[in-house]
């Protein structure tokens, strides 16, 4: 604005007469516009950072503020931060007290995941080759990657298993990327169905098995938030149906089960649940407490699960409903092959939102004496020799939370774009 | 009330007379839509209803499948007696199709599957039949081609015509129309019509709410002039449109044509 500063002040009217002078000049009044000349990166400062005074002060305080909480991050992460306690307790983070002449069980189910991981990334992706940039930001994430395994894991057995896994991804990933999305869409659909019966059976059922509160770590919030995804799906989707019903019992059931459910916090739930579940089953059935807590994390989460359906229901136009009626569709077919295809895939975002702060929730079974990851991370600063590191560890323990929810986001955009086709 | 008490089941009447209609009548709260209608639809016959918003004309045809739940007076398709039996509903609505003003396309389905969708699921048809006849439809109604596409990349005359190949997948024996070329632009009227008129001159029973008068002249038997939830007036479409008899009639016609 600097160099108009002698125009402005003669008021509106005179930079216009000023503008249309120029257009008339330059014989095309479109010329007048600011023409989008390649910038040298020092113009585009001078234009956009310093172009008065005033906006220069702004621009340097930023400058040194960023600075300066860059130096001090940058200072605790690499020079004050005691990151041995990561190192120390890295396996009791991962799996907390689960047997250690056990865990080849978790090992396979990896091994498993690792599979199904590398086939669904591969088959999901058409052969373009990755830009420059995807490329280098790729590079930096596996050097990092690898230097802090480098750090971290001190047994060669857990080096040697975790490179394979690494292998194994990368096979896989060409293995589905060879035979392509079509081929692979309904296997890996039965795969990753049939992926959690499996882990709980290799875990709990093979052999002895391992009891259910030994499941902890890390391992136990992957247990718990896939329990409380895939069984409050369907859940949540019949409540949501049944608060649309005509009939006004199971309106009205739907209706006090969803605000009862969601206007109590997770943690009263969870701490509750060891009375409340044995009211819904017979006396003559035990289960343990942990069961017990995923039962109602599960029915906490389809309270939601219900209130995103139906606000994907609500979108659903008449018309959808009359015309599979007047085909002679049967109220099932109807919801099934019609109106929840539409309605689930416009709350993709919403639900896959719910999905990651129900990931993270999982930490609050700490409340039931759980010793998840974050409570792991913590119990670990009391050790004696890390007394006053707390930190270290919660960001350790942040930043796994961070790497499974930033993944789950990405996979959702992916998933919109596929099944964005044919909207709009 | 008195249609429970009667016979619901197969109700003696001539074959010819595919739909019959006595004495409907049909409230929305406080304003009634219908105040006793009582018409005829003959097997082959093309029935125009026209008349001025309001009028009950959609309503009518919509209690015809049950759309719209009709609340006095009775309705049999094809012998079998409109009811709140779920079976009747059923099976009436298998012999009937309809096309929506707003087309109502499946839009997360292929126009393909927009076709087969029915066929498969409620008539059980393998995916080989089906498709079949799915692509002898689209080819019937001009758009072969299209079958991969979804409902959004078509034109509003296409996905008209692809709503209509949808309704005679399920091999109907009535078509019904509710405005079906009262959301289109002035250019894709016609190749709807065009198919409407196929379809009449082929021996289909229609009945169609729409304002054509092309159409009406064209294929219709008969046109039914419906006014504030009655048939005003009911005609062949010379005598309807030339000589009107009612005061009513003859004020709506001057200001449709």
């Amino acid at each position: 604005m600097s160099d108009r500063g002698p125009v402005s002040e003669r008021g509106l009217g005179a930079r216009e007469d000023v503008d249309l002078l120029l257009a008339t000049q330059e014989g095309v009044v479109v010329e007048s516009a600011p023409k989008a000349e390649p910038q040298t990166p020092m113009e585009w400062m001078r234009q956009n950072l310093f172009s008065g005074w005033v906006n220069a002060l702004i621009t340097l305080a930023s400058a040194a503020f960023v600075v300066f909480v860059f130096y001090q991050a940058a200072r605790f992460l690499l020079v004050s931060a005691e990151w041995e306690i990561v190192r120390r307790f890295l396996r009791g983070y991962m799996v907390g007290s689960f047997p250690v002449e056990e865990l080849w069980r978790v090992w396979t189910c990896v091994f498993l995941v690792g599979a199904l991981a590398g086939l669904s990334a591969g088959s999901s992706r058409n052969r373009l080759p990755w830009p420059a940039r995807r490329i280098v930001f790729g590079l930096v994430v596996l050097a990092l990657a690898v230097a802090f395994l480098i750090f971290a894991v001190k047994t060669p057995l857990v080096w040697g298993l975790i490179t394979a896994v690494a292998v194994e991804i990368i096979v896989f990933r060409q293995i589905g990327l060879t035979l392509g999305y079509q081929r692979l869409r309904r296997p890996l659909l039965w795969g990753w169905a049939l992926s959690f019966p499996v882990v709980i059976i290799i875990v709990r059922f093979i052999g002895d098995g391992v009891a259910p509160r030994f499941w902890e770590g890390f391992f136990f919030n992957i247990i718990a938030a896939t329990v409380g995804i895939f069984a409050s799906f369907p859940i949540g989707i019949l409540l949501a149906l049944g608060r649309r019903s005509s009939l006004p019992a199971v309106r009205f059931f739907c209706v006090g089960f969803i605000e009862i459910f969601r206007g109590v916090p997770l943690v009263a739930w969870l701490v509750f649940s060891k009375y409340v579940v044995d009211l819904l089953l017979p006396p003559q059935v035990d289960l343990p407490d942990i069961i017990k807590a995923l039962v109602a994390m599960t029915l906490f989460s389809s309270a939601y699960i219900a209130e995103i359906v139906r606000g994907g229901l609500q979108g659903i136009d008449r018309g959808q409903y009359e015309a599979g009626r007047a085909l002679g569709l049967s109220t099932p077919r109807l919801l099934g092959l019609v109106i929840l295809p539409q309605a689930l895939r416009s709350t993709i975002p919403a639900m896959i939102s719910h999905f990651i702060s129900l990931f993270k929730d999982t930490s609050l079974f700490t409340a039931i004496d759980v010793t998840e990851l974050l409570s792991a991370a913590r119990r670990s600063s009391n050790a004696l020799e890390f007394q006053g590191h707390s930190m270290e560890t919660l960001l350790f323990a942040s930043l796994i939370f961070w790497i499974v929810a930033f993944s789950m986001a990405r996979w959702s955009q992916r998933l919109e774009l596929r099944l964005g086709i044919g909207e709009r | 009330m008195a249609q429970t008490e009667q016979n619901t089941e197969q109700t003696g009447t001539s074959t010819d007379e595919i739909i019959i209609a006595t004495d409907v009548r049909k409230w929305f709260g406080d304003f009634q839509a219908l105040r006793g209608i009582s018409t005829v639809v003959r097997r082959g016959e093309v029935v125009v209803i026209v008349g001025p918003s309001g009028s009950g004309k959609s309503t009518f045809i919509r209690t015809i499948n049950r759309l719209e739940r009709h609340d006095e007076g009775r309705i049999i398709v094809d012998g079998i007696e409109m009811t709140d039996d779920i079976r009747n509903i059923s099976q009436i609505r298998s012999e009937i199709g309809i096309v929506f003003q707003s087309f109502n396309l499946f839009p997360h389905l292929t126009v393909l599957q927009n076709l087969t969708l029915a066929p498969r699921n409620v008539r059980h048809w393998n995916r080989a039949k089906s498709e079949e006849k799915a692509r002898q439809l689209l080819d019937r109604v001009g758009i072969p081609e299209q079958a991969d596409k979804f409902p959004a990349q078509l034109s509003g005359g296409q996905q008209q015509r692809v709503a209509i190949a949808r309704a005679l997948a399920m091999e109907p024996r009535i078509m019904l129309f509710d405005e079906p070329t009262s959301a289109l632009d002035p250019e894709m009227i016609k190749e709807v019509l065009d198919v409407m008129k196929e379809l009449a001159t082929s021996g289909m029973t229609i009945v169609a709410v729409s304002h054509e008068i092309g159409f009406a002249r064209e294929v219709g038997d008969r046109v039914l002039f419906f006014d504030e939830g009655v048939i005003v007036e009911e005609a062949e479409p010379e005598r309807f449109f030339n000589d009107p008899q009612h005061d009513r009639t003859k004020l709506f016609l001057s200001q449709i044509l």
